[in-house]
């Protein structure tokens, strides 16, 4: 069971640059699609997260168009409410419902790719340190490990059962339906305290003692990736406050 | 459903942020003094993580036809107490974010806020307030998934309401707005949830006694039973080969 996100992230061409370095950029035009004027610094913030993902990283286009689409209901449903009126007369569109709607529609997706541009290049367990230097407790750190390393395990658990499930005709009705997602969800849950059991006796068979310490792959910064990066954001914000 | 990236104002997610900080960092704390008395607590706290995350990826059926997914912040606060929550919750935002492209980093703050903080303290109250009243185990874990789930939704309202008021009728105007696009239509989903919590832990007392004696979800049986060979909580339930990874 794997998560086309995060199979997307291994196979980035962007895997072995500092994890570090993705996140300023990643950040960078996160804040950028956020703060700036929609037209145009939104929505060249969200364009370049798109260009950078497909170009350079070379992140399968057909998994960030869908991983982009994922926030889209959300989004729309939201920015919808947003500019309807609720008045004396009943509900009614706001005078500038149009931009309105536009501009949430657009800081969301350009906010969105701008996420997404870290998310498909860099694998959790490269994120997960970067934690350390932004001064989260080691101890918080190791649990998200723990948590990066079983959800996958749990996730192909949670499909053979259902699959399992399904041949039975577990799921013909609603009310079977509900009683397999209940065994389902218990049969997941006393299998993660098993396997945690099981790792724990292992990790005691090897003396552990203080923590889950392994050593980092070395993902050294570069120095002209972040000149660009800088470069790049500079001229966005400049392009911005020329053309608005 | 998650606030998504970019979508609340710069100050909204900074404020959302501030406001869900002391929680989470009261968590870690937790966190970090158990793990220091008991090492091997990482490893439980990581599988009690992981199983939120994967508890999402249960489909829900609805009686409309469509289906929806649990927030799985009831059970955790049922389970593992809210202020564990606070902090695997946040945790779990933070994975579904860069790995299900669902919620945000600015916006994580917020999100926090409404699922790890004041859904898991609202279902803690309302499973504690029923099972104080004579509703028993099952009785508590409907109420408290119910309204984990619902408190949620209303949260995540309010704190949409709050970022976009309605020109016309102000704060107000747009959370009878939100609520109705978000809660009410989460009314039936939060009942769905309460149900599937029931048929879960009907499971649990039955396959995994021991695990909720020791979170002290269920009080230790005053007898104990004649066979007393150690307990498995690894039942295979309703499950398909056992998986060897």
């Amino acid at each position: 069971m794997s998560l086309a996100i995060d199979d997307a992230a291994w196979a980035s061409a962007w895997r072995l640059r500092s994890p570090a370095d993705k996140l300023l950029l990643s950040v960078g035009l996160v804040v950028s699609a956020l703060v700036l004027p929609v037209w145009p610094g939104t929505l060249l913030a969200g364009l370049s997260a798109v260009v950078l993902a497909l170009g350079p990283a070379r992140v399968p286009a057909r998994t960030f168009g869908r991983a982009v689409r994922l926030p889209l209901t959300f989004i729309v449903v939201g920015a919808l409410t947003a500019v309807v009126e609720v008045g004396s007369g009943g509900l009614g569109w706001a005078p500038d419902a149009a931009a309105r709607a536009g501009a949430l529609v657009g800081h969301g997706l350009a906010g969105s790719a701008a996420v997404l541009l870290l998310a498909t290049t860099t694998p959790m367990s490269d994120l997960l340190p970067e934690l350390r230097r932004l001064r989260v407790p080691a101890a918080v750190v190791e649990v998200a490990s723990v948590v990066y390393r079983l959800l996958f395990v749990l996730l192909s658990s949670l499909t053979t059962i259902r699959e399992a499930q399904t041949a039975r005709m577990g799921y013909s009705t609603v009310r079977r339906s509900y009683r397999s997602s209940g065994v389902l969800a218990a049969a997941v849950l006393t299998r993660s305290w098993d396997r945690a059991r099981r790792l724990t006796d292992g990790l005691a068979g090897r003396g552990m003692e203080t923590g889950l310490r392994v050593l980092p792959e070395a993902l050294p910064s570069s120095r002209p990736f972040l000149a660009a990066t800088a470069a790049g954001l500079a001229a966005l914000a400049a392009v911005t406050l020329v053309l608005s | 459903m998650h606030i998504a990236e970019g979508f609340l104002p710069p100050a909204h997610a900074l404020g959302w942020t501030i406001a869900a900080a002391p929680f989470v960092v009261h968590g870690a704390r937790a966190v970090t003094r158990e793990v220091r008395e008991n090492p091997e607590s990482t490893l439980l706290l990581g599988a009690a993580g992981a199983f939120t995350f994967v508890l999402s990826a249960i489909k829900l059926p609805s009686v409309t036809g469509s289906s929806s997914h649990p927030t799985g912040t009831g059970v955790g606060a049922v389970l593992f107490r809210p202020p564990v929550m606070a902090l695997l919750g946040t945790v779990v935002l933070l994975f579904q974010a860069l790995l299900l492209a669902h919620g945000g980093i600015t916006t994580l703050g917020a999100n926090a806020f409404s699922m790890a903080i004041v859904g898991p303290w609202a279902g803690y109250g309302a499973y504690r307030l029923t099972r104080r009243c004579g509703g028993g185990l099952l009785g508590g874990v409907f109420a408290g998934m119910a309204v984990a789930d619902l408190a949620t939704y209303v949260t995540t309202s309010l704190q949409l309401a709050l970022a976009f008021p309605d020109a016309q009728s102000g704060y107000l105007g747009a959370a009878v707005k939100f609520l109705g696009v978000f809660a009410i239509t989460q009314v039936p989903l939060a009942i769905g949830e309460g149900l599937l919590g029931v048929l879960l832990f009907r499971v649990l007392t039955v396959n995994a006694r021991p695990e909720l004696e020791r979170l002290g979800v269920l009080a230790p049986e005053p007898v104990a039973g004649a066979g007393s060979g150690a307990p498995s909580p690894a039942s295979g339930t309703d499950g398909g080969e056992e998986d060897r990874g």
